[in-house]
């Protein structure tokens, strides 16, 4: 799948420079954090396809975890459709906007355009005025575009919108792997895997993704290469061969295998040679994560009775048990950032929940998610933003302090949500 | 049975006693598979490549109560394959209606002594995927186990792992997961 797209910036130099001068710097995590209030009247522009990129506009704002778009119904006055007027600033202000965002949607030829001009309400500047170009099918790139240009240029955030993420989704009774970018745009079910895949797991350069599979009719581990769509076998051993994770390095694996009498973890390379065992318990290990600087591994056992999280340095395997809260925890993930580790813990209501803990067993934090039941967490590249799968069947976006809970798939089906690293 | 399909799981055993040897040249080799690029209805040629090999396992998989048997040896693989053993929440441990009814298997085991089994091992919905996998093969190996202890020889017995992919009853209360928390013994062929 190689689309391309074009970015045509149009914004005046002197306004960049502006921009730059009084760029933003936000601690997201800091209590008491306020979201940037965006109003974000109805774009121009042909009907469905203007209110279709306003939707996807309206929904990546607010999944980056940084705005709140207030409710259309409450603008006084928004003036013409298209772009901010000065004399409306005021109305603006007086509903709490911070930003105002206002565009112009249209078609040339084959392509669509995305005329976008965002101002600051208190002080009038536009901070954006520029027109971003993608195929007329594919407008969501328009405003992956646009987002991943204002996020690091005006509010000093990594840009994550190019970013993917590979899940399983179930149709007929079929898992399949399926990949989107990380708002649910864009998606494709990559079919011919055999009929239970599971599992995915991004390389640590994103073109490659690792999945187990019942191809041969036992849960082995394969890789697949984005570029070529080929498939190899990397570990088809006796018993189970799950739950795979690329290590810091993105050159061995993590996995579990179950063959030398219980399932332990394992690396392996990825022609599937050099195994070197990791865990040694008499308990169940599974769920490999490794942090960025390569020193540990979080991972789940049962070692202490019942599913817990532990963390090993791998230079000595000493393990330490990280969560002590709960009866069931699992499936943890390390932060990119390597301060945090998410996981999905079961709550005394019977419902698991999205939980974050730092790796000195503090701070931690169970995240509310949809309330109904969320599973087998992950961090965006940047480790701002987690995302999880619903017991809707839907993959949802939630950021760190559980302050939002954005489903970016409709209709069910999808699970075991894996993102990938940043993507140019 | 065929001839034809007697070969067809011959030549499975035989590529998964190859696998179990974990020898790095078999797990090395590239499978000659190309998934199918992502344009939607494109079927793929491993898809076809071991169409039968599926069926037959998806039949034997989901236990196929639908008596074909029709004579009394038919009857009593039926009632082998039918008769699961179930387990405790998050538990791999054999409860003593599980081991009594691994007892009666030896029977159907040691009259007919050339059939082989695979034993799956499920789990219910709660829990995580990961983790169930790994549960479910816990399961599925404890009955092996006991079974190699009962005196059944151990490669006759293989073991799958399904996690919580295979829920016999769909239902989220509390009988539904007792169903779903089973190792089921499916009858590979002789």
């Amino acid at each position: 799948m190689r689309r391309f797209f074009s970015l045509i910036l149009a914004s005046m130099l002197l306004f960049n420079l502006n921009a730059y001068a009084q760029q933003v710097h936000i601690d997201i995590e800091a209590s008491g954090f306020r979201k940037m209030k965006v109003a974000m009247p109805s774009y121009a522009g042909p009907g469905d396809m203007a209110g279709s990129v306003w939707a996807m506009c309206a929904r990546d704002l607010a999944l980056s975890g940084l705005f709140d778009v207030i409710s259309p119904q409450s603008y006084v006055n928004p003036g013409p459709l298209g772009e901010v007027q000065q004399a409306s600033l005021k109305d603006f202000s007086l509903i709490g906007a911070d930003y105002v965002i206002a565009a112009t949607v249209s078609k040339q030829g084959s392509s669509g355009l995305f005329k976008v001009q965002m101002v600051e309400v208190s002080t009038g500047q536009i901070i954006e005025n520029t027109t971003f170009t993608s195929g007329e099918q594919t407008m969501y790139m328009a405003v992956h575009a646009f987002m991943d240009h204002i996020l690091p240029s005006k509010f000093g955030l990594d840009p994550i919108f190019s970013s993917k993420i590979a899940c399983i989704k179930k149709e007929k009774g079929i898992k399949q792997l399926h990949v989107m970018f990380c708002d649910g745009t864009g998606g494709n079910t990559i079919k011919g895997g055999g009929e239970l895949v599971l599992s995915p797991a991004w390389s640590r350069d994103g073109k490659k993704i690792a999945f187990v599979s019942y191809w041969r009719n036992n849960p082995d581990l394969y890789l697949l290469d984005l570029a070529s769509y080929n498939v190899r076998s990397i570990s088809a051993r006796k018993g189970i061969n799950t739950s795979p994770a690329f290590d810091s390095t993105g050159a061995r694996i993590g996995l579990t295998l179950s063959g030398d009498g219980n399932p332990e973890i394992y690396l392996i390379n990825f022609d599937g040679t050099g195994k070197t065992r990791l865990t040694t318990s008499y308990a169940t290990d599974t769920s490999p994560s490794f942090s960025m600087d390569g020193k540990s591994m979080v991972f789940c056992s049962s070692r202490a009775g019942n599913p817990q999280i532990f963390i090993m340095e791998l230079t000595t395997k000493n393990v330490r048990r990280l969560t002590y809260e709960g009866k069931y925890n699992s499936e943890p993930v390390f932060s990119p950032r390597g301060d945090l580790v998410v996981f999905s813990s079961l709550a005394a209501n019977g419902k698991y929940y999205i939980a974050t803990i730092k790796t000195d067993s503090t701070n931690l934090r169970v995240l509310p998610g949809t309330g109904l039941g969320d599973e087998s967490p992950a961090f965006s590249p940047d480790g701002r933003l987690i995302a999880f799968a619903g017991a809707d069947g839907n993959i949802y976006i939630t950021d760190l302090l559980g302050t939002i809970s954005v489903p970016i798939t409709a209709g069910g089906g999808f699970s075991e949500p894996s993102w990938s690293p940043p993507m140019k | 049975m065929s001839r034809t399909i007697r070969f067809v799981y011959t030549l499975m055993i035989l590529c998964t006693v190859l696998f179990s040897l974990g020898c790095p040249k078999q797990s090395l080799e590239p499978v000659a598979t190309e998934i199918a690029k992502p344009q939607p209805q494109t079927q793929t040629e491993t898809t076809k490549e071991q169409p039968d090999m599926k069926m037959e396992t998806l039949e034997a998989g989901q236990g196929a109560g639908t008596t074909k048997g029709k004579g009394a040896l038919e009857q009593v693989r039926v009632d082998f394959e039918n008769t699961d053993i179930f387990f405790e929440y998050d538990s791999f441990n054999l409860t003593i209606e599980a081991k009594k009814i691994l007892a009666e298997k030896t029977g159907f085991l040691n009259s007919h002594s050339t059939i082989k089994v695979r034993i799956e091992g499920n789990c219910d919905e709660r829990g995580t995927p990961e983790y169930n996998l790994a549960l479910g093969e816990r399961r599925a190996k404890a009955a092996q186990d006991y079974l190699v202890f009962l005196g059944i020889a151990l490669e006759r017995l293989a073991t799958v792992s399904y996690g919580e992919e295979k829920p016999i009853d769909g239902g989220h209360t509390e009988a539904a997961w007792a169903k779903n928390r089973r190792a089921h013994f499916a009858i590979l062929g002789e």
